[in-house]
């Protein structure tokens, strides 16, 4: 494999098919799905390629290109990738596949923009996680906006718009304030070094004063707070999921959100550890309530989306809530919640997705007795609800437990707390559970005027259906091939990453201990 | 002061020589030609602005040298002023093309002295960016705006191109005469009109102790009011929306570049160049007038529902952003990024800019208007024209990888390196609130249905436009490398000296 430039490669094969598809304009909508999969599968088996070819014990950036770029400003063109970015790029190609394949009877309108739009976020997604010039991560990073907000306010259902736009905005403006921690940065070195460079590795090296720490690492924070989402920054989520797609839920709840937490490890605490020490017990206390607030909400939810979608809000506190014990368990903690969160919650969104095609509706309250009718959708939806909830043996407990474990170690308060609100998870998670597989379907219609109903069973507004009380829960076929394909691969890896976490955990140790070393390598 | 007469060196002002030729043979063609035959002449046109864009190969660059007493310099700001108007014109004439012999009221807009009045105000502008005497910058700023002037009014049936030729006649006019009045009082301060004089007289002034005399500061003042005009800084931007609106749209893609250019090279070879020594004194007012003017221009804009309009606001808030890379202004060495990211913006902006209003051109000759709502669905009608769109709207948004994002970068960073934080925060602000205004073109034009009726018509030129802004946007920053050496050369020979 040596000089072949596989991360360049596997980040532009989207790319490239999105342009197949952009100037051949007489592609069919078949076409156009046949090459995105296609695309997508070949980046999938790149991905899996250097997997295998990874160096798991060795410390540092592997599969590196470096290249100069704009020289006068120190920007070069510089891909890498270590523990921590290998799995996010594989779960990110692995998750772009599936969501193509989870949209190939749903979507019927504008095929083929909506293929170049799943193409151009995998690139954008691909290339966050292999950037390590700082300039070049910015621009991936905004890159992925548009198509995103795209597929939301295209192919999203009611409200969508207001979602698309709130979204862009929401993001925009937390990267712009990275923007000028940047180049406050970049500014930084140069003045003491004499040296212009944007190079992650190269400015790592910097001693920076106290107070400038503070400021660049808010601007940087702040950024993805917004993106992960953490308590207070978490408004636009649940509206971006309600509306998305099926599969734009997916991919921002699977992926998007991750990069919250990889910005995190990647920058933020390498770069300014002073600062992290000392932001520490304000985001650890913001984690908690993030934690509290998600499962609190989640539990008055009536629409299965927006539940889903505060369990996020919740399960990503508990990533902050790793990060910031800066210990070995909570590093673990924080990586392994993030990667089974990716698995778990885009399956349970997949799974609303099948119920929300057969019978147009998200409310829970429209749904019951699935388990008569839908055995093996039962079957799944309840193995991920299980997972959601950090039963242990599945890939949930794995992270939740040592994350907690890490913020017990260092900050005893938040630990016994965050261990506390666990049981409302399983609350939500479950009752959730009962209502849409276990109890009896429902026998009359939704109330016409409660708003609420409404708004969650409004036939989509371009793709047509019918109305909601229309369809009866009891005449759901059971999943088809193809959504069994979308949902076996991530049911086998929760089980994987339940079972045998250390794997995972091999892979990240160098990658991690290297973040923790500022901090005193302290349980590694 | 003795004169000597010195032989010109014809040879560096081929560019400028090879335009004037163009435009007697413009004006020639319209007496000769049939009228029928005159779209020929945007043959003509073309060929003339690429035939100057190309004679810039000839001239030897890096020897900054200068002829006519020293009245017109070939140094390599020149040169990269003639590289952005040509550019600009090229395209502005593309964009024209489809509209003028079609465009409102058939028969008004004849096509040659359309032409020719655009050839004439390039011209200008090309002698403001080689000007070495503060009286070459008044006439190539006149001959610039007098032609912009009747452009603007080149509709002359409508009531609100007549409306906006007259304001910005008549306050240009005003501020040509505070521009002057600037000029006259630099002249009673220093004794001389030449700008290396200008500095050369200042330096003792500024490291003297007896502070700067009064008489400068004034003159100062004046200059700055009166160039302030020219580039629609607020609080002298009053002229801009009425004028963008009611001017033919090709000529509102025009005046919202070149004019700007002319008016930013003046600044830069007064302020810089001349007045470099006093910076201290002028260095704050820039500043506070970048923030102002940016700060106006983004919100204004989005208030506005008319394109044309909203993209004339928005064009105030892009004065503010290349303000603040004049106000990172550090003495002229090498290390200085001012005047590069001053240089760099004002070529990208001509793609992003020219661009968004040769869409809305493109709109107006299917019979469509210059609202919002005429934007609507236009992705269902033509995927590339709304792609081309979003291009520009994303670019003038600031958004990565686009050109707009380098242009914006380089700004920041010239203003990080100056320590002006706040002003890099607030361009950084800005364009966040900008992008909600952007955004809702990009909005409209693929969350909604089409509505209004629609016709197809051929515009191979028009399209062909398009297709190369859309293409430059999309490049030009990932290629921006060697351009911005070359933007940054000017200083760097300073720096040698």
């Amino acid at each position: 494999m040596d000089g072949f430039p596989i991360l360049s490669a596997l980040t532009y094969v989207p790319l490239v098919g999105a342009a197949i598809i952009f100037f051949w304009p007489r592609a069919s909508a078949r076409a156009a799905r046949w090459i995105a999969l296609g695309a997508s599968l070949v980046s999938l088996a790149l991905s899996l390629v250097m997997l295998a070819g990874f160096d798991r014990d060795a410390s540092g950036m592997q599969f590196v290109e470096h290249y100069d770029w704009l020289p006068a400003l120190g920007v070069s063109y510089h891909f890498g990738v270590d523990g921590i970015s290998v799995l996010l790029l594989v779960l990110t190609t692995l998750l772009t596949t599936l969501a193509i394949v989870a949209s190939w009877d749903p979507v019927q309108h504008r095929v083929r923009e909506y293929m170049i739009s799943m193409l151009l976020l995998e690139t954008g997604m691909l290339g966050v996680f292999v950037s390590l010039d700082l300039f070049l991560f910015y621009i991936f990073w905004e890159v992925m906006l548009i198509p995103m907000a795209l597929l939301i306010g295209v192919w999203g259902s009611a409200n969508r718009i207001y979602a698309a736009v709130k979204f862009f905005l929401y993001t925009l403006a937390g990267s712009l304030l990275m923007l000028v921690g940047i180049i406050a940065l970049y500014q930084a070195y140069f003045e003491q070094t004499g040296i212009r460079t944007l190079n992650v590795l190269e400015l790592q090296q910097g001693n920076y004063g106290h107070s400038f720490q503070m400021w660049v690492f808010a601007a940087f924070f702040i950024a993805f707070a917004i993106k992960m989402p953490m308590w207070p920054f978490h408004t636009w989520l649940p509206d971006a999921h309600v509306e998305a797609p099926t599969a734009g839920s997916v991919l921002l709840a699977g992926v998007l959100l991750k990069m919250g937490g990889y910005g995190l490890l990647r920058f933020n605490l390498p770069l300014f550890p002073d600062a992290a020490r000392s932001w520490a017990p304000a985001i650890m206390a913001l984690s908690v309530i993030g934690i509290i607030y998600g499962a609190l909400v989640a539990l008055v939810q009536t629409d299965l989306k927006k539940l889903v979608a505060y369990s996020s809000v919740s399960h990503m506190g508990f990533v902050t809530l790793g990060i910031f014990a800066f210990n070995a368990q909570g590093l673990y903690g924080a990586m392994i919640v993030m990667l089974s969160h990716g698995l778990v919650t885009s399956a349970l969104f997949l799974c609303v997705g099948i119920i929300y095609e057969r019978g147009h509706t998200r409310l829970i309250s429209r749904f019951g007795g699935l388990a008569t009718n839908m055995p093996i959708y039962a079957s799944f939806l309840g193995l991920f609800s299980l997972a959601s909830l950090g039963l242990p043996g599945l890939s949930g407990f794995v992270g939740e437990f040592l994350s907690i474990l890490g913020a017990f170690r260092a900050e005893r308060v938040a630990g016994v707390i965050a261990f506390a609100v666990v049981i409302l998870s399983a609350w939500y998670m479950l009752w959730m559970y009962q209502r849409v597989a276990w109890q009896r379907a429902p026998s009359e219609p939704p109330d016409p005027t409660d708003p609420e109903a409404k708004q969650a069973g409004a036939p989509h507004p371009v793709m047509g259906g019918a109305e909601a009380d229309a369809v009866d829960p009891r005449t759901f076929r059971d999943v088809t091939w193809r959504e069994l394909v979308t949902l076996a691969p991530l049911a086998v890896l929760t089980l994987w990453m339940g079972w045998a976490p250390q794997w995972f955990m091999d892979v990240l140790r160098p990658a991690l201990e290297l973040v923790a070393s500022p901090f005193g390598r302290i349980g590694f | 002061m003795p004169v000597e007469l010195v032989r010109p060196e014809w040879g560096l002002i081929v560019p400028e020589l090879i335009l004037l030729g163009t435009i007697a043979l413009v004006l020639a063609g319209d007496l000769a030609l049939p009228r029928r035959q005159h779209g020929v002449l945007t043959w003509v046109a073309l060929a003339g602005l690429a035939l100057s864009l190309l004679s810039n190969l000839t001239i030897d660059w890096a020897a900054g040298r200068s002829t006519f007493n020293g009245m017109f310099q070939a140094d390599y700001f020149s040169l990269f002023i003639n590289l952005v108007v040509g550019v600009a014109g090229i395209l502005s004439v593309m964009i024209a093309s489809a509209y003028v012999p079609g465009g409102d009221e058939p028969g008004d807009m004849p096509l040659p002295e359309y032409l020719a009045l655009l050839l004439l105000s390039i011209l200008g502008t090309m002698l403001v960016g080689a000007a070495g005497d503060l009286l070459m910058i008044f006439l190539g700023i006149e001959m610039g705006s007098i032609a912009v002037y009747a452009l603007t009014g080149f509709a002359r049936r409508r009531v609100t191109a007549l409306e906006g030729a007259l304001k910005y006649f008549l306050l240009g006019a005003f501020a040509t005469a505070i521009l002057i009045y600037g000029m006259a009082w630099t002249y009673g301060a220093t004794g001389t009109t030449a700008l290396a004089d200008i500095a050369v007289r200042l330096r003792p002034v500024v490291t003297g102790s007896g502070g700067v005399e009064p008489s400068l500061l004034l003159a100062l003042l004046l200059l700055a009011v009166g160039l302030g005009f020219k580039i629609a800084a607020v609080p002298f931007h009053m002229w801009t929306p009425d004028a963008y609106q009611g001017a033919p749209t090709p000529v509102s893609a025009y005046m919202s570049v070149v004019p700007k250019v002319a008016g930013f090279a003046a600044m830069a070879r007064v302020l810089v160049e001349a007045l470099g020594p006093l910076s201290d004194s002028w260095l704050t007012l820039i500043a506070v007038l970048a923030l102002v003017t940016m700060v106006y221009g983004n919100v204004v804009a989005i208030a506005q529902r008319d394109v044309k309009r909203m993209l004339g606001y928005s064009s105030i808030g892009h004065t503010g952003y290349i303000l603040v890379g004049l106000a990172a202004f550090s003495g002229l060495s090498p290390d200085d990024r001012s005047v590069g990211s001053m240089l760099f913006y004002l070529l990208s902006y001509a793609f992003m800019n020219i661009g968004a209003f040769g869409v809305v051109t493109w709109l107006q000759t299917r019979g469509l208007g210059v609202t919002l709502d005429d934007f609507r669905g236009l992705a269902t009608r033509s995927p590339l024209a709304a792609i081309a769109m979003t291009i520009f709207m994303l670019s003038l948004m600031g958004m990565p990888p686009l050109v707009g994002f380098y242009a914006k970068y380089y700004v920041i960073l010239a203003a990080v390196q100056a320590d002006l934080i706040w002003l890099a925060v607030a361009v950084v602000l800005m364009s966040a609130v900008s992008a909600f205004f952007y955004l809702r073109v990009v909005a409209v034009m693929y969350f909604n249905e089409p509505s209004g009726e629609w016709k197809v018509q051929p515009t191979p030129l028009l399209g062909t436009g398009l297709a190369l802004m859309a293409l430059g946007t999309l490049m030009l920053g990932l290629l921006s490398g060697p351009v911005l050496d070359l933007a940054q050369k000017w200083v760097q020979a300073f720096g040698v000296a």
